[in-house]
């Protein structure tokens, strides 16, 4: 079987590594090469993964890989994502798809153009607990779906994510899209609502660490996303993807990372709870490798990613004004 | 001893009743219910008066406190009355349906110089007790982010299906999570707004509220409340207060030592306990403290002024839920 190529595109979103640990792994798999910007970055990963360094992105885009893993910061997305589909690649660019909808309607736009595939970086659209759950939906066992009450904790990462230039906002922007996809997956509807409350109240580093945001839809679901980055550097556990589901039949409770076993060390005192459940990075690259061997259309495709982006920037909307507000769509269909 | 009369022989007077058993310094002489066969059997337990109808009680016993278990509609009928003979009061959550309501009931215990207090009972719970005591010793910095949740069967065993009728019971924004709306308030401080939505009674013998909150003093919480699960599913609660230095998080049903497994004709089934020793059970700490307040001469520790500001909370999410807007307690913003 010819092994399909695939590109990295900055390891600026610690997920970069995941990723492309998961490619390195799959036989139907050569990573052709690595760009990164960081210089030092780059070679120690290149060095790693045993693949090419390129300092410039583009030198990486004229080589023959099939298609590019982007995980830019979030502001440089909309650039890399055009650059990518004008080379022809097809792409997989890390979540939030973008920062504003310029951005967003560029690169979905540039991707059409050149017919390449474009799908965001959802894992929890492959995570084996959410998939069951999606399936007990559908199959009617809690019925109607009333509403949807979901948390996504973690903990707050550093450097650019706290930077609003790069990353186009905090919490509100990184946490809550995760959610937001899967209520929208679930509810098969759109969104038309948003009012949140959000702050910068626990880390104290000048962008919003807290916030929930509550969500309605066109089908009268609505729901809650709690997207703080709550969790302190010795939380047991890093993710939380928490939904409990309400419907006119029953309720479906999913705590996506549920999968794992408590750890005790008196190495440093801290007490873990090591995940050997399915995370999700790895049903998200095999995908992503299927569209690049078969030309499917993605299960999670950057339109996804842009409407989930829209609830977040309504959120922020909202907590300026303080009021309910309308979701505005980006017009791309 | 104080004498004591119990009003109301329902699920709540029964609870009450039993907590008078392992309260010294008062006695249960009278009960009153409009159905004898229940209110003769509490009556039974304590050897004292069964009574179906109040104005006899009061004109017959010479009791020192009325415990007032009835539905919330009931509430100011009977307090009030019961306060104007010089009656101290105890009276089951919510205080009542409206403020105004509430403001009289408050009002005529001061004029008549009687201990009023209402039972909000979550601030005598083991576990959310031991919460706040971890706050107060400085362990997770101040509290910036609270989630709470009480979630169970839709009440339809209620006498008369009162539950169900929202003119009578508030639904369960008002008469279920104002428990934690009185946690949080007398925790965290005074609330400033609230957005909520719920099926508002909409979908019958299902109800399930979310209300998002943001206190005077910038923190934000998330206040869940289910009728809405089916018919036999354990009840529930769990809350989580995020702070600047680390965070404390419960979960009833995680938390209960007992896990039964008892087969039945149609399979197995699964209950779990949590036991409590008698000095430690709520119900009984919150009526023997209003029972010292009598005898110590001195205010209760949850005032009928506690009881207004919750219900404040809970009519403006009510209100919220109908409006689909924000609401600012005390109107402007």
């Amino acid at each position: 079987m010819k092994k399909v190529k695939v590109g990295i595109i900055s390891f600026q979103h610690m997920h970069g590594l995941s990723y492309t640990s998961i490619l390195q792994n799959l036989q139907a798999v050569e990573v052709a090469g690595i760009a990164d910007s960081d210089y030092f970055r780059g070679t120690e990963m290149a060095a790693r993964f045993n693949t090419a360094y390129y300092e410039d992105y583009k030198k990486l885009l004229n080589t023959d890989i099939d298609g590019v893993v982007i995980c830019t910061c979030n502001k440089l997305h909309g650039e890399v994502v055009v650059e990518a589909a004008k080379a022809k690649k097809h792409i997989l660019v890390e979540k939030p798809f973008a920062i504003d909808y310029k951005q967003a309607e560029e690169m979905i736009k540039a991707c059409r153009e050149n017919k390449v595939k474009l799908m965001t970086a959802f894992p929890m659209r492959f995570n084996q607990a959410v998939i069951e759950a999606k399936a007990s939906v559908d199959r009617g066992e809690i019925g109607d779906v009333l509403c949807i009450s979901g948390i996504n904790h973690g903990k707050i990462p550093s450097g650019w994510f706290l930077d609003k230039e790069l990353a186009g906002g905090g919490a509100v922007m990184d946490h809550t899209v995760h959610i937001a996809d899967l209520m929208r997956w679930f509810t098969g509807s759109e969104y038309k609502k948003v009012y949140a409350e959000s702050g910068a109240l626990i880390h104290n580093k000048g962008i919003d660490d807290c916030g929930i945001v509550n969500v309605e839809f066109e089908n009268g679901v609505f729901g809650t996303i709690d997207c703080s980055w709550a969790h302190h550097k010795n939380y047991s556990i890093w993710p939380e993807v928490y939904m409990e589901i309400v419907g006119t039949k029953g309720v479906l409770e999913i705590d996506a990372f549920k999968q794992n076993e408590k750890v005790y060390t008196a190495d440093d005192g801290l007490i873990y709870d090591e995940i050997w459940g399915s995370d999700g990075d790895e049903g998200l690259i095999r995908e992503f490798v299927e569209i690049l061997r078969t030309g499917k259309t993605p299960l999670v495709t950057g339109i996804d990613g842009e409407r989930a982006m829209e609830v977040a920037l309504t959120a922020y909307k909202s907590s300026l004004s303080g009021e309910m507000e309308e979701v505005e769509h980006l017009d791309i269909l | 001893m104080l004498k004591v009369a119990i009003v109301g022989a329902g699920t709540m007077g029964r609870i009450h009743s039993s907590c008078y058993v392992n309260i010294a310094e008062a006695n249960v002489v009278a009960v009153c219910d409009l159905r004898v066969a229940v209110g003769e059997k509490i009556a039974g337990i304590h050897g004292a008066k069964y009574y179906d109808d109040f104005d006899e009680l009061l004109s017959k016993e010479e009791v020192d406190m009325v415990d007032i278990c009835l539905p919330t509609y009931l509430h100011k009928e009977y307090a009030v009355k019961a306060m104007k003979q010089g009656k101290h009061v105890f009276c089951e959550k919510p205080i009542a349906l409206n403020v105004e309501d509430a403001e009289e009931m408050l009002a005529v215990s001061e004029r008549e110089s009687v201990n009023f207090s209402i039972g909000h009972v979550v601030r005598f719970f083991p576990s959310y007790k031991k919460a706040i005591d971890i706050v107060k010793d400085g362990k997770i910095g101040t509290p910036k982010l609270m989630r709470t949740t009480r979630t169970g069967e839709f009440p339809s065993w209620s006498w008369n299906n009162w539950y169900a009728d929202y003119s009578l019971s508030g639904g369960p924004i008002l008469d279920l999570i104002i428990h934690d709306f009185d946690w949080l308030i007398n925790n965290f401080g005074d609330i400033k707004r609230v957005y909520a939505k719920s099926f508002n009674g909409k979908i019958e013998k299902k109800d399930h509220c979310l209300v998002t909150v943001r206190f005077e003093n910038g923190a934000i919480a998330h206040v869940e409340g289910s009728w809405a699960y089916p018919d036999g599913a354990v009840f529930g609660s769990t809350f989580e207060v995020v702070g600047t230095k680390g965070q404390i998080e419960f979960d009833s049903r995680e938390k209960s030592p007992i896990k039964k497994h008892i087969h039945e004709e149609n399979g197995v089934k699964v209950t779990i306990e949590s036991p409590l020793s008698w000095w430690d059970e709520p119900y009984r700490a919150e009526i023997q403290e209003f029972v010292n307040s009598i005898i110590e001469k001195r205010k209760p520790l949850v005032t009928g002024k506690d009881a207004i500001k919750a219900i404040k909370v809970s009519l403006a999410a009510i209100e919220s839920s109908r409006t689909g807007k924000p609401v600012y307690i005390g109107g402007e913003r």
